[in-house]
């Protein structure tokens, strides 16, 4: 089967700091896939990439088996996009947003009105329809972005921390929403740091560490590489073993530190 | 109820600019832009900036007092009416003056305006993750973004130009007037585009935090621009009679480097008829705009294609200066109200959006005296007596007050303002003497002492004493402009398109305070014996109380 996405010696860099260091992996339609790293490994800055966002300095991007252009925004529509941070325009209200996104995917007005308005009842937020997202919590927000994400019934979604702020019963909702879109033939590229989630929900596991891809395949195959969970895998892939010691420091450091107060 | 910007309701009452659009919609088809959706993100835009934040509306109930009414399009009377002023220019018999000078403060309300306020549109970077994601080209984002900020630069240039405009109809007839419209609309297009192609270049090139440096160079260099301008100006216009101000205009080809100059060739045309300069300065124009046209045709993608680097750039390292350290240590009597001086001082070395509100009233006030230094000599050259306020020049620097005191209450990081709400509010006093402090070493200081140097080697140090009162009141003045206008934490509050003349406006009304205390100021220190001694003795003890208890009894509201 071809691959809808394919990265190839993608590399990125930040003035002196280089971000991503040949960064390679393909995914299969119908896939789901966690995107794995430790806090500035580059996972968002991949996602950013692919998204047309940032322009890779060096390697290739195929999707849908045709390189990413600036110049051609058309593949767009067929992508679904959860960014990090739960950014919304917080003085339209979920309704007006909802609506304005579908606009853009040239959706019809009243189609994606009744979809969000049914999406948001499923999801629990339905009385907030007509109210302004500044009044949302985080986990709303998240929520308002997940719908907004999947209204034109994108082939592949690219959710970056889709978790962030849920409850656990939304969490578990949301969880097996990935399920059912799998099993639509969706592609989902995912990244989170809820180790247990990824664990269970993946198809494959990509471990991200230092701007390149140093881990990927099922969790099953990984765990031939080193026994017990992927908390334990991700620790040993990205070299950090020392939490006991780093909380001890941490705490010395709390206990030899003074405050305004003390001054 | 709040408007629905969807549904029928919105189909039935389009508003102004909406229809306005339409008409261009030829245009934007030629700059390869997706029109329907071009407008579509212009209206969600206008109708979010009517909309500003506000805790009373951030409840679960929508009803807002202020909704659909944008506070930008309120107060643009006040400039129509400050513009007002303009028209002494027709008491002036030649044409060319008349438009060279309105020109010349059209341009240079509308860069400082746009560079200051409008620069958070251009380079917001949420729209990116939010539409740019979405199939919609960067040229279309673009497009929304130039004629978002587009609105707002025609509604301001209407109010500033308007009465001048007006009186042209009325002073010149039709021909000049329908002239004087077409080249002001014609200016404020240079304008937006000329800051587009510089942003889209500067991102081309360099990363996220050089961008925020550059973007200060390039407005102290529209400020270096403005003083040789203003040199060049004064070759340009020959007083022939001062007793009855009147001028004549020696124009050289040469003098074409001031390009609102331009603009008035057209004028001189219609009036005076046809000559070689008026020929060139008028191929100029036109070359000139059709060249800015083909460059945003070429660049006007590259902003949204390289916006993401102003949030993935490599940050500089962030390290107090030993200015910082020094004045901090010298300044700050204890040490909260020293841990607020550094928090406020690296807080504000990082945002662009206060840089680039700030920095023009600073290169203008650098601007002003030199400004106002030449004219005294020309006219002390011309026969009149150079006025003796000259001495109180560094004075300028209070017109940075009420722009910093408004500035103070925005921040990109507004989000942050969770700190405060944990703080005791029986610590706001020290946030606000280490504010002040912090304001004043960074930006006040350096800029007081450059001028007063200049003083002090030109007139001599017999005017220590007057500088140095100056610089007690504007602390006292500073003290006194933070406390009127901050009634929630400084940096709490997001940068609001709409709120975007705030700051313009308190300068205005300010301007009339400097006067008057510069008016005291020279009085006292003139005609009272000993009087400047006595000034600074009042004005330190003032000076001493506001920043030791003037403070003490702020109650602080806190903005969620």
């Amino acid at each position: 089967m071809e691959p809808i996405l394919e990265l190839r010696e993608v590399r990125k860099s930040f003035g002196g700091n280089t971000v991503l260091k040949g960064v390679n992996f393909s995914v299969h339609p119908g896939e789901i896939i966690g995107y794995i790293g430790p806090n500035g490994a580059g996972k968002s800055t991949t996602v950013k990439i692919i998204l047309g966002m940032l322009q890779q300095d060096a390697g290739e991007i195929l999707l849908f088996g045709k390189p990413i252009t600036s110049s051609d925004d058309t593949y767009k529509a067929k992508i679904g996009y959860v960014p990090e941070n739960a950014e919304l325009y917080e003085t339209l209200s979920a309704e007006e947003y909802l609506l304005f996104v579908g606009r853009l995917y040239g959706l019809e007005e009243e189609v994606v009105r009744q979809k969000s308005l049914e999406m948001m009842r499923i999801l629990g937020i339905e009385s907030a329809f007509k109210n302004r997202l500044s009044s949302f919590s985080k986990g709303m927000r998240q929520k308002v972005l997940i719908i907004s994400s999947l209204l034109h019934n994108p082939d592949i979604l690219f959710w970056d921390e889709p978790l962030n702020g849920l409850d656990a019963n939304s969490v578990q909702i949301i969880k097996e929403i990935l399920i059912a879109l799998k099993e639509d033939g969706k592609t989902i590229f995912y990244s989170s740091h809820i180790m247990d989630t990824v664990e269970k929900l993946s198809d494959r596991i990509m471990i991200l560490n230092e701007g390149t891809v140093v881990a990927d395949g099922p969790f099953e195959a990984l765990q031939q590489e080193a026994d017990g969970t992927l908390e334990q895998l991700f620790n040993q892939l990205t070299g950090f073993n020392e939490h006991a010691e780093l909380a001890q420091s941490f705490m010395s450091a709390l206990k030899g530190g003074t405050t305004a107060y003390d001054a | 109820m709040m408007r629905n910007l969807f549904g029928s309701d919105q189909k039935k009452q389009e508003s102004f600019f909406g229809k306005a659009l339409n008409v261009l919609e030829p245009m934007y088809r030629f700059f390869s832009v997706d029109f329907p959706i071009m407008k579509l993100i212009v209206e969600t835009k206008m109708t979010m900036d009517s909309r500003q934040e506000n805790p009373i509306a951030n409840t679960w109930n929508n009803k807002k007092r202020d909704e659909d009414k944008n506070p930008f399009f309120q107060s643009l009377w006040v400039y129509a009416l400050i513009s007002m002023l303009l028209l002494f220019l027709f008491s002036i018999d030649n044409i060319l003056f008349q438009y060279t000078a309105f020109f010349s403060y059209v341009f240079i309300m509308l860069f400082s305006t746009l560079i200051a306020n409008f620069s958070s549109i251009l380079l917001n970077t949420k729209d990116q993750v939010l539409i740019g994601t979405k199939p919609v080209s960067s040229r279309t984002l673009s497009a929304a973004k130039a004629t978002h900020v587009f609105i707002y630069l025609i509604s301001f240039t209407v109010a500033i130009a308007g009465p001048m405009i007006a009186a042209s109809f009325f002073f010149h007839g039709f021909m000049i007037g329908l002239m004087a419209i077409i080249l002001t609309i014609v200016a404020a297009v240079w304008c937006l585009l000329l800051t587009i192609i510089t942003y889209a270049t500067v991102l081309k090139r360099f990363n996220g935090e050089r961008l925020k440096n550059i973007i200060a160079y390039s407005q102290i260099g529209i400020s270096v621009f403005t003083i040789v301008g203003y040199q060049i100006m004064n070759q340009v216009i020959q007083v022939v009679d001062p007793s009855t101000l009147a001028i004549e205009l020696n124009l050289q080809w040469w003098h074409a480097i001031v390009f609102p100059l331009w603009f008035v060739a057209p004028f001189g045309i219609l009036q005076q008829g046809w000559s070689v300069t008026y020929g060139v300065y008028v191929a100029l124009l036109v070359i000139g705009t059709i060249s800015i046209v083909l460059l945003y045709r070429l660049n006007n993608d590259k902003i949204e294609l390289n916006l993401q680097k102003m949030e993935s750039g490599e940050a500089d390292e962030d390290k107090r200066s030993w200015y910082e350290t020094a004045t901090g240590n010298l300044v700050c009597w204890n040490a909260q109200e020293k841990g607020y001086y550094h928090f406020v001082w690296q807080l504000t070395k990082h945002e662009r959006e206060f840089k680039t509100r700030l920095y023009p009233s600073l290169a203008s006030i650098l601007v002003f005296p030199f400004v106002f230094m030449i004219s005294s000599l020309r006219l002390a050259e011309a026969g009149l007596e150079s006025s003796g306020l000259l001495i109180y020049m560094p004075y300028f620097t209070m017109m940075i007050i009420p722009m910093l005191s408004t500035t103070l209450r925005y921040s990109k990081n507004y989000k942050g303002r969770w700190v405060f709400g944990i703080s005791s509010n029986a610590d706001a006093h020290f946030f606000f003497q280490g504010v002040i402090k912090a304001m004043t070493m960074k930006l006040i200081f350096p800029l007081y002492m450059l001028l007063s140097i200049i003083v002090l080697v030109i007139a001599g140090w017999e005017l220590a004493v007057p500088l140095l009162n100056g610089f007690f009141l504007i602390i006292i003045l500073f003290c006194i402009e933070v406390r009127r206008t901050l009634k929630t934490y400084p940096f709490s509050k997001q940068y609001d398109a709409s709120e975007a003349n705030q700051g313009c406006m308190a300068t205005m009304i300010f301007f009339a305070i400097i006067m008057i205390a510069a008016i005291i100021m020279y009085l006292v220190q003139t005609f009272i014996p000993f009087g400047s001694i006595v000034a600074l003795v009042i004005l330190v003890t003032a000076a001493g109380w506001f920043l030791t208890k003037g403070f003490k009894s702020v109650i602080l509201t806190q903005q969620y």
